[in-house]
């Protein structure tokens, strides 16, 4: 009986020790296991906190080192993606999208890749290619794995009309989002106050000086006017007087030359105010808009 | 037995993770493996500011030379100028670093800077590339106005295949095809837009002399007629265009010279681009 329970305290003492190895190899293996981890990792973070500080450059820097020691390629997705968005705050638009792009390649789930390229179409809206931001736009509104996300792909599909200068259009696709959405009002206003480039030539066509009128310039108009009454009429006068050589020489040289002059200015008065009123909007979205911008 | 070999195994699990995972970003040789991947990946400015980091003990000829050639590329050419010149006579890149000080004196359009260097340093100092070194002096002739060496002379550093093309480099520099303002102004004033023709412009010619001939006709036929303030205010017409047509033909001339000699000027960069300046390509990142 003594014997039995000799060998049982000393099976259980055995266990203890197994346990206890094992406890121990445990330990060691997570304390190495967790130290390998931590060189890339504090790389990692030293590298946000400058991205934080807004110092861009050390934090390509430091990102490029990261991934260049990065044999696992486990980095591949949050590196890249944030030398991306670095190149972008230094507007290095090529270079952001390539490192974006390199980024969407590594993205393991739907969220990294709508976030991959959703970088990308803001850079693109920025950049004013928009043509290239509508193509990505509509690939991502094709593709059913974004349904989740189609207000916040109308968002920047609005923001592209407004870099394209066609703010009816943001208007509308801001309106879709919200019928009371701030940026749809924004648009309406801005609308409203553009000139019309076709109007104010046709009325030019009409009466000379008009279209300039229209878009305010009133002296430009008016001069306009006078010279092309004064020309107008020394032509009708000459042809009654049948001076036919001296009617068309005054039409063909001065009448004519002042009437597509007004033409002309009525034209560039007009895109040249809508600029005003455009680049006046898109500065108030820059400094006075509160919300997501490209 | 069995707990002795899993924690070995475990253990040696750990330490290759160990190895991959836990690297001094920051030891000489990780700093320069990292700068050789940003200089072929032709991010020079930080290839450049990485291989600064090395201390000087671990700086070689090649990472001496790079730095230069780093802010060369880069196109800041100060400090590029004085990386290049530190570069001292032992190392194995000092002819190529002279090179290139010639090199970035013909980029910064310093000519006479580069002249006073061929002749006082480079022929003395440096033991390769003297003929390379040579064509850049003769190049600096063809982009400014002073007195070039004769065409013999001027042609003797090239090659056979050369120096045809050079030979017409020469021949335009020596005999530009400019047109005389002065001449196209007098030929204007005698016949309105012959001065335009001259200069080449010959649709524009043809215009000015019927424009001002014409506002000229009906100026004399009005006096004739006896509408005398309608005939002055057609003289006054024709006056003004008769005086632009001069001025535009002067102008028209200094415009042609112009453009003339930013295409030759234009020529000579992309040939010497095409030459890259007569350095052979170094392969850094083969």
């Amino acid at each position: 009986m003594s014997i039995l329970i000799k060998k049982i305290t000393t099976l259980r003492n055995m266990n203890f020790v197994i346990n206890r190895k094992y406890f121990t190899a445990t330990l060691l293996f997570i304390s190495c296991s967790s130290f390998a981890q931590n060189s890339f990792d504090t790389q990692f973070n030293f590298a946000n906190t400058l991205y934080s500080d807004e110092n861009y450059f050390d934090t390509v820097t430091e990102l490029k080192r990261l991934l260049f020691f990065d044999d696992n390629s486990e980095y591949n997705y949050e590196a890249n993606l944030l030398i991306g968005k670095s190149y972008k705050q230094g507007a290095k638009f090529s270079d952001a999208i390539r490192y974006l792009t390199l980024a969407e390649i590594n993205a393991e789930n739907i969220d990294e890749l709508y976030e991959t390229r959703i970088e990308i179409i803001r850079i693109n809206i920025l950049r004013r290619t928009t043509r290239r931001a509508f193509k990505l736009l509509d690939s991502l509104e094709a593709d059913e794995r974004f349904t989740d996300w189609s207000d916040k792909i109308k968002y920047w599909r609005g923001w592209a009309y407004m870099f394209a200068d066609d703010w009816v259009q943001a208007a509308q696709t801001f309106a879709e989002i919200d019928t009371n959405h701030v940026l749809k009002r924004l648009a309406e206003e801005v609308d409203d106050d553009l000139y019309s480039v076709s109007f104010a030539k046709t009325i030019s066509y009409i009466i000379p000086g008009a279209g300039q009128i229209y878009t305010g310039e009133y002296i430009s108009g008016l001069l306009s006017l006078g010279w092309n009454v004064l020309w107008g009429y020394l032509t009708i006068k000459a042809f009654i007087a049948e001076r036919i050589f001296d009617g068309i020489v005054i039409a063909n040289f001065l009448w004519l030359r002042f009437y597509r002059g007004n033409l002309q200015n009525a034209e560039n008065f007009a895109k040249e105010k809508n600029m005003v009123i455009s680049n006046k909007a898109l500065n108030y979205l820059q400094f006075g808009y509160d919300g997501l911008k490209p | 037995m069995k707990i002795v070999f899993l924690f070995f195994l475990l253990c040696i699990t750990a330490v290759q993770n160990a190895q991959t995972g836990n690297v001094d970003f920051n030891s000489p040789d990780n700093i320069k493996k990292f700068a050789d991947y940003l200089f072929c990946d032709k991010d020079y400015l930080r290839a450049a500011i990485e291989y600064e980091r090395l201390a000087d003990i671990n700086r070689s000829d090649i990472i001496e030379f790079k730095i230069a050639l780093s802010y060369s590329y880069i196109n800041d050419y100060y400090s590029a100028i004085q990386k290049f010149s530190g570069i001292i006579k032992s190392s194995v890149y000092f002819n190529e670093a002279k090179l290139e000080e010639m090199k970035i004196n013909f980029l910064n359009n310093d000519f006479a800077g580069l002249r006073s260097y061929f002749k006082n340093s480079f022929i003395t100092e440096v033991d390769k590339y003297q003929t390379e070194g040579e064509k850049l002096f003769n190049f600096s002739y063809l982009f400014t106005d002073d007195a070039l060496p004769s065409k013999d002379e001027f042609l003797s550093p090239f090659d056979f295949n050369e120096k045809e093309k050079i030979s017409s480099f020469y021949d335009w520099k020596n005999e530009p095809p400019y047109k005389d303002g002065t001449l196209a102004g007098i030929m204007s004033a005698v016949i309105p837009g012959s001065g335009k023709i001259y200069v080449g412009e010959i649709g524009d010619g043809i215009v000015a002399f019927i424009t001002t001939t014409v506002f000229a006709f009906i100026a004399y036929d009005n006096f004739k007629a006896g509408h005398t303030t309608r005939a002055w205010i057609w003289t006054s017409v024709a006056a003004l265009f008769y005086a632009g047509n001069v001025y535009g033909s002067v102008a028209a001339a200094q415009v042609h010279n112009a453009k003339i000699t930013f295409e030759f000027n234009e020529g000579l960069n992309v040939y010497l681009n095409k030459k890259n300046y007569y350095i052979t390509k170094y392969e850094f990142c083969d």
